[in-house]
């Protein structure tokens, strides 16, 4: 549930052999491969939008604590430089990001500068055919060290797929202007094996919020 | 509260979450044929303390910010289906196949493939929450919802969708 990566079912096949790197075009890159210390995560999602309305939700950093999990709070530092906070109760860690590359409406590159996390990722927005959408895919590399301990420990969740969940929690926003969250359900006593199972069904991490207010 | 154990407890009533839900103050509700499936163990992902029910009517009791076609005192018939309303699927009306409304998709891609909607009271790789077989159940994305128009027949009636 939370080791494998689940690659959707719109990524396109790659070819096994290049070994381009992974911020040049996400499109012609080996297929993503554990090594060296590196986590690498691929995903996409076909969302209902424009690539110009998603580019734009994803750019405004300062908005990502409503969609990403666990993200306390982005400040913003520069034109393309930013601080990221990410908290599970009285856990913090914090990292600057900047952008490195920037083509709105078709793709965001970023990559950590400093701090408790060591990672890249990139964003591509490209319009489905017969008006069905944009097809947004994400791809990350983290470097493990500091992040195994932290993020990991922090979120309970393998990085590989709090990628995928955060995209999926951003297709939610984009499309419906709310994140699913079944969290808050009312329920009778869970008992101790109900209890652990929570953690084992990923509802120990908080849905972000979405909508600022119901 | 477990495998072929069926009880009625008093929880906490639910709460508006987003801005699309309603909570609906339940007048009839259904156990259905499918229902066994969860009593039974065949549906994983159910655990103790989880409550049962995804057919079920009632009266409207509150509604969040952008919920526009509803208001307090509506009837209302809730479909099984959590529906966003938005995405690929509900525009073609193939309502069971949202892929937005389900908060645990992740438990139906490792175990089926592929996610569908977020159901009520119908385990938690199913979205996890609440169903109707209570006083009050906590609806979303209620621009979907069935009006049950007046009429005695259909006041008296849940029937299973
Ligand atoms: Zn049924
Ligand atoms: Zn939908």
């Amino acid at each position: 549930m939370s080791t494998a990566l689940n690659e959707k079912p719109n990524a396109e096949s790659l070819p096994a052999s290049s070994g381009a790197a992974i911020l040049q075009d996400g499109h012609y890159l080996a297929p993503p491969e554990d090594k060296d210390g590196k986590l690498w995560a691929r995903t996409t999602a076909l969302i209902q939008g424009s690539p110009d309305d998603l580019y734009a939700l994803w750019r405004a950093n300062e908005n990502t604590p409503l969609w990403q999990e666990q993200i306390e709070e982005v400040v913003i530092t520069g034109v393309n430089t930013s601080r990221w906070t990410m908290k599970d109760g009285d856990k913090t860690i914090t990292w600057n990001a900047e952008i490195v590359a920037d083509e709105p409406g078709k793709r965001i590159v970023w990559r950590s500068l400093d701090g408790d996390i060591n990672e890249a990722g990139e964003v591509i927005f490209e319009p489905a055919p017969a008006d069905r959408g944009t097809f947004v895919t994400v791809l990350m590399e983290f470097r493990i060290g500091k992040l195994a301990s932290a993020w990991e420990t922090l979120t309970g969740r393998n990085p590989k797929q709090g990628v995928i969940e955060n995209l999926r929690h951003f297709k939610a926003l984009a499309e419906t202007g709310e994140i699913p969250n079944s969290q808050t359900a009312p329920h009778g006593d869970r008992g101790v094996v109900g209890k652990m199972k929570r953690s084992l069904y990923g509802e120990t991490i908080p849905t972000p919020p979405g909508a600022t207010a119901v | 509260m477990g495998t072929s154990k069926v009880e009625t407890l008093t929880v906490p009533d639910p709460e508006l979450v987003n801005p699309h839900d309603a909570i609906i103050k339940i007048t009839r509700t259904a156990i259905c044929g499918s229902d066994l499936h969860l009593y039974d163990g065949f549906i994983p992902t159910m655990e103790a303390g989880d409550i049962m029910g995804h057919e079920f009517m009632g009266i409207v009791e509150e509604v969040g910010k952008d919920v526009h076609n509803l208001k307090r005192g509506d009837r209302v018939v809730v479909p099984f289906t959590i529906a966003c309303g938005n995405c690929l699927f509900c525009k073609k009306k193939i309502w069971s196949a949202c892929d937005n409304t389900n908060p645990n998709a992740h438990l139906m891609e490792a175990a089926y493939g592929y996610s569908g909607s977020g159901l009520f009271g119908y385990s938690h790789m199913m979205g996890g929450y609440a169903g109707g077989q209570a006083q009050y159940a906590r609806a979303l994305r209620q621009r979907r919802p069935v009006e049950a128009r007046d009429g005695p027949a259909r006041r008296e009636s849940a029937l299973p969708l």
